[in-house]
């Protein structure tokens, strides 16, 4: 009786494991997810798609941004091609549910590195190095004469209530021992509003949101985003813990945009770096980075060219702020902590060797 | 005609005469209401940018479908519009009219293949559809899951078999006490997580399911109040005539409890329809979405107020379709005032 009953059942279980088993090999199972997007020639990305500079939407149906352009060097560096590439839009509640299921391979969405998203207690992601130092910022007009934050005791601020911004903002006068008036709003349109309004002298939030809203106004150069920075916000790409050729490749693409900056490699001159690297054997490093001599790229599972295709793709990570962020562009960011390290910034890449 | 409008004008004037305070109150309210009037329509012409709305006027239809393939969604469009216009205006008898039902049934599976692709178009994955098409998609794709839904448990609810009974009565209560976003989070954030790794079901897919599964409780009851509205003694006519529990349903349950039910279920309908814009925080780009990430645009930023009025005058275009739809299909069901359609049949 027992048995009758038992074995109906069971090779029902064996037929759901088997297809369970099937399903997962068909994700990433054992083997890497870089594995699977070279198979598939096409990298699916995570992106906001509703951030002003990072990543939003243009009237040809295609994304633009700082995040997508990391998205396209990483496609041109596994795939061989920056346009093999879905976006898909994710809010912020999604974004890690998207990538553990895998319906995504690589998230670029503005999101902060932090131990909790980190550890295999938490998220457990694996980040790459940061793209972008956002923090809290404080934004005045121009002609008042505020020049840092020590300017701003005794004025009011405009600041969203219950937020860390609101906390952050406390801790930074409190330290200084600056008093201060908070005027405080539900959101930021809200504190946007009674900036412009002259409600109060300043206002604060993080600095690419000040920037973003700098750039609704009817006067943006007649505001400043100062440089003080009232709390960190690294800003880092990011895949499915535990899965190292997937992770190498991604934080390594990233270094090849920040050490081609300091190289002075850019979209404009790689060819005639790459022409004159290889016919100057002296030059061993340029030679090595470019993977003409030295296979680095087969390290990480990669085209030894790789780094060639990223900065054809996207240009250096210089090339890419400035294009999205820069001086030119409609959201300025002023680059502050993202120049590189030898320009006083936190930019800087390990050795390519 | 001049002479009764100056009389009428006479009259008023007589009346203004007589009481001071609502002429005041009247002559402040006539101000008061230009005042809103000119100061929109000021708005409207001179001080707002449409440029958001006029450069992106293709996302807004088809989202960031592939450019080549943009005549698929704009064609499903074009046919919806077009079977619409004919189901108001067109002639009200022969075998068009005949075929209309079978037509509008046809407009699912036609969307669904023209956006997907397959039958020899290139296939489109889902992440692409996007704008109205989308919003169109999902109403239309929950509601059709949903009707039949709804009667089933309609129907459960009243069957004299005590599981049946209980177990629709018990799905509809909790299906209305639940919120509708926590049915969509769980549906786009946690099955996901509950499928093995790399196995996915369709991020549109799971919105329709969990919007038909959301609007089938509320049908439900709807239609329960239709069938309430039977008297009994019907049913024990047609046992009489000797029908089977199953004909009466058919031929006279059913058809009667949903013409009584229908102005709730136009009801049902329009909401559908506007809380397919609940998508746009879980990540669809149907047509509130896609006005998110345009909003995002450097070029369009601080052009908030256009994007929304646009927006609402979309929605209030559908939904007026919509109404005007359904108070048709009453007319037609009315047996009263369309008794041709017995005689057709």
């Amino acid at each position: 009786m027992i048995r009758s009953l038992h074995a109906p059942l069971i090779s029902a279980l064996g037929l759901l494991a088997a297809l369970l088993n099937g399903c997962a090999t068909l994700g990433s199972g054992d083997s890497s997810r870089l594995d699977l997007v070279k198979q598939r020639g096409e990298l699916i990305c995570g992106v906001s798609g509703k951030i002003p500079g990072f990543s939003f939407l243009k009237g040809d149906g295609k994304y633009e941004g700082l995040d997508v352009d990391i998205c396209r060097a990483m496609a041109a560096a596994f795939i061989g091609d920056p346009n093999k590439i879905q976006f898909r839009p994710l809010t912020a509640p999604e974004r890690f549910t998207a990538l553990r299921s895998g319906e995504i391979d690589l998230l670029s969405r503005n999101t902060t590195h932090t131990l909790s998203r980190d550890a295999v207690g938490g998220n457990g992601l694996s980040f790459a190095p940061v793209v972008f130092h956002d923090g809290q910022g404080l934004m005045v007009k121009k002609d008042s004469g505020i020049s840092s934050i020590n300017d701003l005791g005794g004025k009011a601020i405009c600041v969203g209530s219950g937020t860390t911004t609101e906390q952050n903002l406390n801790d930074a006068f409190e330290s200084l021992k600056l008093p201060y008036t908070p005027i405080k709003y539900q959101d930021l349109n809200q504190v946007v509003g009674g900036y412009t309004q002259g409600r109060c002298v300043a206002m604060t939030s993080d600095r690419s949101q000040l920037a973003a809203a700098r750039s609704g106004f009817a006067d943006p150069e007649e505001h400043v985003i100062l440089d003080d920075r009232l709390s960190k916000e690294p800003l880092a790409p990011a895949v499915v813990g535990g899965d190292q050729p997937m992770a190498d490749a991604m934080s390594w693409v990233v270094y090849v945009l920040i050490e081609a900056e300091e190289r002075g490699i850019t979209q404009d001159n790689l060819d005639e770096v790459v022409k004159q690297a290889t016919a100057d054997p002296s030059q061993a490093a340029l030679r090595r980075f470019l993977g003409i001599d030295g296979g680095l790229g087969s390290k990480l599972e990669l085209p030894d060219d790789f780094v060639v295709q990223v900065i054809r793709a996207t240009g250096n990570y210089g090339e890419i702020y400035d294009r999205h962020l820069g001086a030119g562009s409609k959201v300025e960011i002023p680059r502050g902590a993202n120049r590189l390290s030898r320009d006083g910034g936190l930019m800087i890449a390990p050795p390519f060797t | 005609m001049q002479r009764v409008d100056r009389g009428r004008l006479r009259t008023a004037l007589r009346r203004l005469r007589a009481r001071p305070l609502d002429g005041l109150v009247s002559g402040g309210l006539i101000l008061l209401i230009g005042w809103v009037i000119f100061s929109s329509l000021h708005w409207l012409l001179t001080a707002a940018d449409w440029s958001v709305v006029s450069v992106n006027m293709p996302l807004y239809a088809v989202g960031s479908y592939p450019i080549d393939q943009r005549w698929r969604p704009l064609l499903w469009m074009v046919l919806l519009l077009l079977l619409t216009g004919w189901t108001l205006f067109g002639p009200r008898r022969g075998w068009l009219r005949r075929t209309l039902p079978a037509l509008w049934m046809a407009m699912v599976p036609l969307g669904v293949v023209l956006l997907a692709g397959g039958l020899g178009l290139m296939p489109v994955g889902s992440r692409n559809w996007g704008g109205l098409t989308l919003t169109l998609l999902l109403t239309v794709g929950s509601g059709v899951l949903a009707l039949p839904l709804g009667v089933l448990l309609a129907l459960g609810r009243q069957s004299p078999l005590p599981v049946l009974r209980y177990s629709s009565g018990a799905y509809i209560e909790t299906m209305r006490a639940v919120p509708l976003i926590a049915v969509l989070f769980f549906g786009q954030l946690l099955i996901p997580l509950f499928l093995p790794m790399g196995f996915e079901i369709n991020r549109v897919l799971r919105a329709v399911i969990a919007f038909a599964l959301f609007a089938g409780a509320y049908i439900a009851e709807d239609v329960r109040g239709g069938l309430q509205a039977i008297p009994p003694t019907q049913l024990e006519a047609a046992a009489v005539l000797g029908l089977s529990p199953l004909q009466s349903l058919q031929l006279i349950v059913l058809p009667q409890a949903l013409r009584i039910a229908l102005p709730a279920l136009t009801n049902q309908a329009v909401g559908l329809l506007q809380n397919t814009s609940l998508m746009a925080i879980l990540g669809l780009v149907e047509l509130l979405g896609i006005s998110r990430s345009l909003l995002a645009n450097p070029e369009f930023i601080g052009r908030y107020l256009e994007v929304y009025v646009w927006l609402a005058a979309v929605y209030w275009l559908i939904c007026t379709a919509m109404a005007l739809l359904a108070r048709h299909l009453e007319i037609q069901l009315d047996p009263i005032r369309s008794t041709s359609s017995f005689n057709n049949t």
